[in-house]
């Protein structure tokens, strides 16, 4: 494509070079907000290893395999309270069970329905994608120490997202109804939380346009790996998109 | 499979576009609902070329728009996305249009070659400056003889002489077609001495300077929005390629005898079943569209799978000559003005 540089393009020309200023981990306002994110990373933890071990009770023959997803959401919550410690800060715990409580009320309404799929895709998807594009924008502002942890555990998240994907893929046709409708119920809780969380993770530098946009692409990902058309999945994640 | 990367070109056509296509949240939503929409892989196309070979193709829309130029960071993001959904679809040569190639040059995307757990692996990308560079001077060489521009005694004035294609357009002017004399303008000083010595010649003028002395201007720099031209001072005929991005020459220089002609489009010579290309604002959408989106199909019809037009002044005559011929033997065409006897395309 041609090279012009136009008026408005030349004038961001200095900014290109510069790395990304790290926050300083130190101060008040940093901990402060961290109290709430670091809580709600742990609580996403803990709830995650919950719900893999009751989807274990609705998909008996993978029990197993859940256990062992759900044992390492256990290695991730340790994990992300060190980090806490490591920055002297304490986990604001009662905000983040509210922070989840909506999301987590749909999961055990549809596990006493036994659905399988809306479980799935509220903890599988939804929940993982969050995760994954979350800690992707965290890992380059975090602290060195809270940095090798979340690379670590990025990398099983991606495990776990893709359990979903198997076996929502392997039912596609049978889970397609219910796939919609939980979307379109549990997408925009998402979204508001997204929003709840943002003024916060803007002051870690995540800013809230990346993170909507990251989780985006992983969840639509998702969804075209299990078998929806890329118009389906445009009118799907509409739901994120117009708040 | 080669892929194009483009975008609409202002917010209001981008809604009006994803009305059309049926995303109705998405075309009613403001700006910053678009900032945060994530790259969209929306259409596949099949193109057989004039030799009969068939290739498939994809166009991925980064629902970047000009407006959002001035948020540097949202500008990113648009580009590195769709470059790396261009690299999960697995497509093999991808062209950076629009904006794209401009925004990962200026905003120096080199350095971002991790996006999440992509690596982007840059050759399966090319910025297509090698075909636009060749493009520009086949309008040239094509057009001014029409309007009774002899080059061999013409003075050739090239805006953005330092540029990637504009240093390129200089070479093969000089080399090639025997121009009277080459005006260099650019913003620096330095690369321009520095280009006129590689050419063994042309002289360094100051923009002001060279347009009354010009029987051919190619623009490959964008003018600021301020700047006016004085078309009672510009000799006539001239001609004038717009080969900037946006194209907006034409109404500054609108004039007897100032010929201006779209720089850096091509036309394929069957149409392409493609839906796309109409937010390009061609005026023959189905056939015509940028050069640089050209090369990716150029560089899949020869299976030539590598960053052919990659990184600042790395384009060579034998590479101008190589994409040239393909572009001949696969049945493209300049664009050329309307109206005029033309002279055979190479």
């Amino acid at each position: 494509m041609p090279t012009p540089v136009t008026s408005e393009v030349a004038v961001l020309d200095g900014q290109a070079g510069s790395a990304q200023a790290l926050p300083d981990f130190s101060s008040e306002a940093y901990k402060d907000a961290y109290s709430r994110i670091n809580a709600i990373v742990i609580e996403g933890e803990q709830e995650a290893h919950d719900n893999y071990i009751s989807l274990g009770t609705l998909i008996p023959e993978q029990a197993d395999e859940l256990a062992r997803l759900a044992r390492m959401e256990m290695k991730h919550m340790k994990g992300f309270m060190s980090c806490g410690r490591n920055l002297g800060v304490e986990a604001d715990m009662p905000f983040a069970k509210e922070f989840f409580g909506p999301l987590h009320g749909n999961f055990q309404t549809a596990l006493k329905e036994g659905k399988v799929v809306t479980c799935l895709l509220i903890q599988a998807l939804l929940i993982e994608a969050f995760a994954i594009s979350a800690y992707h924008i965290y890992i380059p502002v975090a602290d060195p120490f809270a940095r090798k942890i979340t690379e670590g555990v990025v990398k099983d998240e991606y495990t776990h997202l893709n359990y979903g994907q198997e076996w929502l893929k392997a039912n596609f046709e049978a889970s397609r109804e219910e796939l919609m409708e939980a979307n379109k119920v549990n997408l925009p809780l998402i979204r508001s939380m997204l929003e709840q969380v943002a003024k916060d993770a803007a002051v870690l530098k995540m800013e809230k346009e990346d993170l909507i946009e990251d989780f985006l692409i992983a969840y639509q990902e998702a969804l075209e790996e299990i078998g929806f058309t890329s118009r389906d999945i445009a009118r799907m994640a509409a739901a994120a998109l117009s708040i | 499979m080669f892929g194009l990367i483009g975008h609409s070109t202002s917010f209001e056509a981008a809604r009006r576009k994803a009305s059309e296509l049926g995303f109705d949240h998405i075309a009613e939503g403001d700006l910053d609902v678009w900032c945060s929409a994530p790259p969209q892989l929306v259409e596949h196309v099949e193109v057989t070329s004039a030799t009969g070979r068939t290739i498939q193709g994809a166009y991925i829309d980064s629902c970047f728009v000009p407006e959002m130029l001035s948020r540097f960071k949202t500008a990113r993001r648009k580009v590195l996305n769709a470059m790396e959904l261009a690299q999960k679809k697995g497509i093999d040569i991808t062209a950076l249009g629009g904006f794209t190639s401009i925004i990962f040059e200026n905003f120096n995307l080199l350095q971002h070659q991790h996006v999440r757990s992509t690596t982007l692996a840059w050759e399966r990308f090319t910025t297509g400056n090698t075909h636009t560079a060749w493009v520009i001077c086949r309008q040239v060489e094509n057009n001014a003889p029409a309007l009774g521009i002899d080059l061999k005694k013409a003075s050739v004035a090239v805006v953005g002489a330092t540029g990637d294609i504009g240093s390129a357009v200089c070479r093969w002017l000089s080399s090639r077609t025997g121009v009277a004399e080459l005006l260099l303008v650019a913003r620096q000083q330095k690369p321009l001495e520095e280009l006129r010595e590689e050419l063994g010649g042309g002289r360094i003028l100051s923009l002001e300077d060279a347009l009354p002395e010009a029987d051919v201007v190619v623009w490959v720099a964008s003018m600021p929005r301020t700047l006016e031209i004085d078309t009672s001072r510009l000799k006539t005929p001239c001609l004038m390629i717009d080969g900037g991005y946006p194209k907006n020459l034409d109404a500054r220089v609108a004039a007897k005898g100032i010929h201006v002609l779209k720089g850096g489009i091509v036309e394929f010579f069957t149409d392409i079943g493609w839906s796309m290309m109409e937010i390009a604002e061609m005026e023959k959408p189905q056939r015509q569209m940028f050069a640089c989106f050209a090369e990716a199909m150029l560089l899949e019809f020869e299976s030539h799978h590598t960053n052919f037009s990659w990184g600042r002044n790395n384009i060579t005559l034998e590479k101008m000559d190589f994409i040239g011929g393909a572009s001949v033997r696969h049945g493209f065409t300049t664009l050329n003005l309307q109206g005029l006897p033309q002279a055979a395309v190479a």
